[in-house]
């Protein structure tokens, strides 16, 4: 048994958006699984160990199995036939398999939607009206003496973020770590992270927007109404303490997280956010940058941006896109009952999404693919298993701040990659278009 | 006889439908009506794959059904009278420029978005951005009237530049936020966080709100050109008291974080007679 054991170096976990590529994986090629994940956290190391070979069968219509061929030409006759396809998920599979996805989008004149629409979308539209005064993590390690968290748990979410990148690692200018810089928390309870840092904020559940303005207002020395202790549980002489120290450090950061994002006023929160790194860039070197959660999100929101020139909620009904969050987003569309079918890549919407998105997917053909048994796997019409990436899969994938890291597999799968799948899928699709003989897809296929 | 549009196949997903507006089809016979292109989906269509066409335009267009699916009608409108007897979907009065929409029902999210003039008209619900920028624009309708007699969803008047929205009922979070200037009168409560970086322009409302620390108190007085605007409000049938038009209100300025030009006027409750 020893004798088929494989080490793989430098390898990435994709588990979270930190996209650690420090691993050293042992693997047992026999047995087909990872036996020890060296250097990944709690998180990744469940990660590696729960990612195995699964006897299942590679396609089913209908959960009847069948071969991948008949399971593609059944998918792209699905896809062809709809008026308003959706394509949906694409944050955890690789950025070629992304462009796959887009392409076939393309093709159908589709609406094209991922994750990030359900987490870190109103940070999306933030950017878009706000801007984005933005960074590497290397930055971070090497220059941030203010750390501030807004609205997220990194110590139970993305645990190496603290040790990798902003509170204890030590970096060019930042030589004694933890010491030389100032941490600070800004959370409604107190979580796992809250003991890294060296203030901690409780603001009041629904408050953030007005503790953010509050702050942009003492950062512009503008009038501020008493009322505001009252409304964000937060003492203003705190909010001056704070803002002084933003003012006056040499590079800060503002990391926010879903608590952020999500909670009511979404995109304003996140732009009230960005818009207070922006007036401190009036004093000193300011950043902000949400903390992504899923491996390959920022990839999904590249690789749709490069494509359609927008990151998430894109239209192509028309020949070209359009981008309207609330309208092509994927709760919205099944919600209303706008879409007539669904292509899903490893993601699991009818697990978490809201009942009305969820019992439409039960009235339309969906096509999912992904490496686990999934509850949109089980009312697929068609479904298809596939190799995990970054385990059985190479491929390029996106850190939490836009660095592109290419992974190394540990193992083959029997399984074929989300990235053959929806090419087969794409090419079966272009040859059934031109059968169909529209004029705008014929043009465009040949 | 005015013409009518009466929906007889319904649209089994979102219907894009900019052909429907009176400019489009004043002139038109029912044949070249009917002929006219729509965006089902994917798929190109045309009206008359939907809709029974009749009559000849006499400055009304009268447009008949549920239409909640279908997308930008009247958008880009410059004159005549769009008559809409149930639901509008999205998109209501894009861009719209002149003449009136009435929708005899609910309409959908984003009515009369970055409008330049006209006059719109709802009896019943609005959905989100009533009068606001699309994403990624920063200045909503610069014009015109939009007048919904029930509630509105959340950022009404978005970045605003001009004209005037007024609502019966409530008016959701983030009213008139970025607003440039204009005139946002929401008879019912605000949501949470209303004028939110706005500029210029006003928020009226005649219940108390809970407004952003940027904002601060002025004084209680009688502006005389809310008197003319309730008034205005109520020969459009809104349902305006005495009280509001003989009330005293209470101005808070704001947003401090922009200009501080803003200003919020509350109905000052304690001194209705």
């Amino acid at each position: 048994m020893a004798e088929n054991i494989r080490t793989v170096e430098h390898a990435t976990c994709t588990f979270c958006g930190c996209v650690c590529d420090d691993m050293n994986l042992t693997v047992d090629l026999d047995k087909h699984c990872i036996t020890k994940a060296e250097n990944a956290c709690v998180l990744g190391k469940a990660w590696f160990a729960e990612h195995t070979i699964e006897n299942r069968p590679a396609a089913t219509i209908d959960g009847r199995e069948v071969g991948v061929d008949e399971a593609v030409e059944e998918a792209a006759r699905i896809l062809v036939n709809a008026r308003f396809p959706i394509i949906y998920g694409l944050s955890d599979t690789t950025c070629e398999a992304q462009r796959e996805a887009l392409a076939i989008g393309d093709l159908i004149h589709g609406t094209i939607d991922t994750t990030t629409s359900v987490c870190h979308g109103p940070s999306g539209i933030a950017f878009q009206g706000v801007g984005e005064s933005t960074m590497t993590l290397g930055e971070v390690k090497n220059r941030a003496d203010l750390v501030i968290f807004w609205g997220g748990n990194p110590g139970e979410a993305h645990p190496r973020l603290f040790s990798r990148y902003a509170v204890t690692t030590k970096g060019m200018y930042i030589p004694n770590g933890k010491k030389d810089r100032y941490i600070v928390s800004v959370d409604v309870r107190r979580t796992q992270s809250t003991p890294v840092a060296n203030l901690f904020i409780q603001v009041k559940p629904g408050a953030d927007f007005e503790l953010l303005w509050a702050l942009r207002a003492l950062v512009r020395g503008r009038r501020l109404d008493p009322s505001v202790e009252e409304r964000t549980g937060v003492k203003l002489d705190t909010m001056k303490q704070l803002v002084e120290r933003m003012k006056t450090c040499r590079y800060g950061v503002l990391f926010f997280g879903m608590g952020l994002t999500m909670t009511r006023g979404r995109h304003f929160n996140s732009g009230a956010l960005l818009a207070l790194a922006t007036d401190l860039n009036e004093f000193t070197h300011f950043v902000a940058k949400p903390v992504r959660g899923h491996g390959n999100v920022t990839g999904a929101d590249n690789v749709v941006s490069w494509t359609t020139g927008y990151p998430f909620g894109v239209n192509l009904s028309r020949g070209y896109p359009r981008f309207n969050p609330g309208e092509f987003t994927t709760v919205d569309t099944l919600s209303r009952g706008d879409a007539d079918a669904a292509l899903i890549i490893a993601s699991d919407p009818a697990a978490n999404f809201p009942k009305a998105a969820i019992e439409h997917l039960h009235r339309i053909p969906v096509i999912a693919l992904d490496p686990k048994a999934t509850e949109t796997g089980k009312l697929a019409r068609v479904a298809f298993c596939t190799a995990t990436y970054g385990i059985n899969v190479g491929g390029t994938v996106y850190r939490m701040d836009d660095v592109p890291i290419t992974l190394r597999p540990a193992f083959e799968s029997p399984y074929p990659s989300d990235q053959e799948v929806l090419t087969a899928i794409k090419n079966r699709v272009r040859e059934l278009l031109n059968k169909k003989a529209k004029p705008k897809e014929a043009r465009k296929a040949a | 006889m005015s013409l009518t549009l009466a929906l007889r196949v319904a649209p089994q997903v979102p219907m894009e439908a900019e052909a429907l507006t009176f400019d489009r089809v004043a002139d038109l016979s029912e044949s070249d009506i009917a002929a006219l292109p729509l965006l089902h989906g994917n798929e190109k269509a045309a009206v008359g794959d939907f809709f029974k066409v009749s009559g000849r335009a006499n400055g009304e267009v009268h447009l008949e059904g549920d239409l909640g699916r279908v997308k930008y009608l009247g958008a880009g409108m410059s004159r005549g009278r769009l008559v809409i007897h149930g639901n509008a979907g999205m998109h209501l009065g894009s861009a719209m420029i002149g003449g009136e929409i009435l929708v005899k029902g609910n309409a959908g999210d984003w009515v009369g978005p970055e409008m330049l003039g006209g006059r719109i008209i709802i009896t019943g619900n609005a959905g989100h951005m009533v009068g606001s920028a699309h994403r990624g624009g920063t200045i909503g309708m610069r014009g015109g009237e939009i007048i919904i007699h029930g509630n509105a969803g959340n950022e009404t008047g978005n970045g605003m530049r001009n004209g005037l929205i007024a609502i019966g009922g409530n008016s959701g979070d983030f009213t008139g936020v970025n607003m440039r200037a204009g005139t946002i009168m929401a008879l019912g409560g605000l949501g949470w966080r209303s004028g939110a970086g706005m500029v210029r322009g006003s928020i009226v409302s005649m219940q108390p709100a809970e407004l952003l620390p940027t904002f601060s108190y002025d004084c209680d007085y009688r502006p005389v050109y809310l008197r003319l605007y309730l008034l205005y409000l109520r020969e459009l049938g809104m349902a305006v008291e005495d009280a509001w038009i003989e009330g005293e209100y209470r101005r808070y300025s704001g947003d401090s974080v922009e200009l501080n030009r803003g200003e919020i006027l509350l109905l000052n409750r304690q001194k209705l007679s």
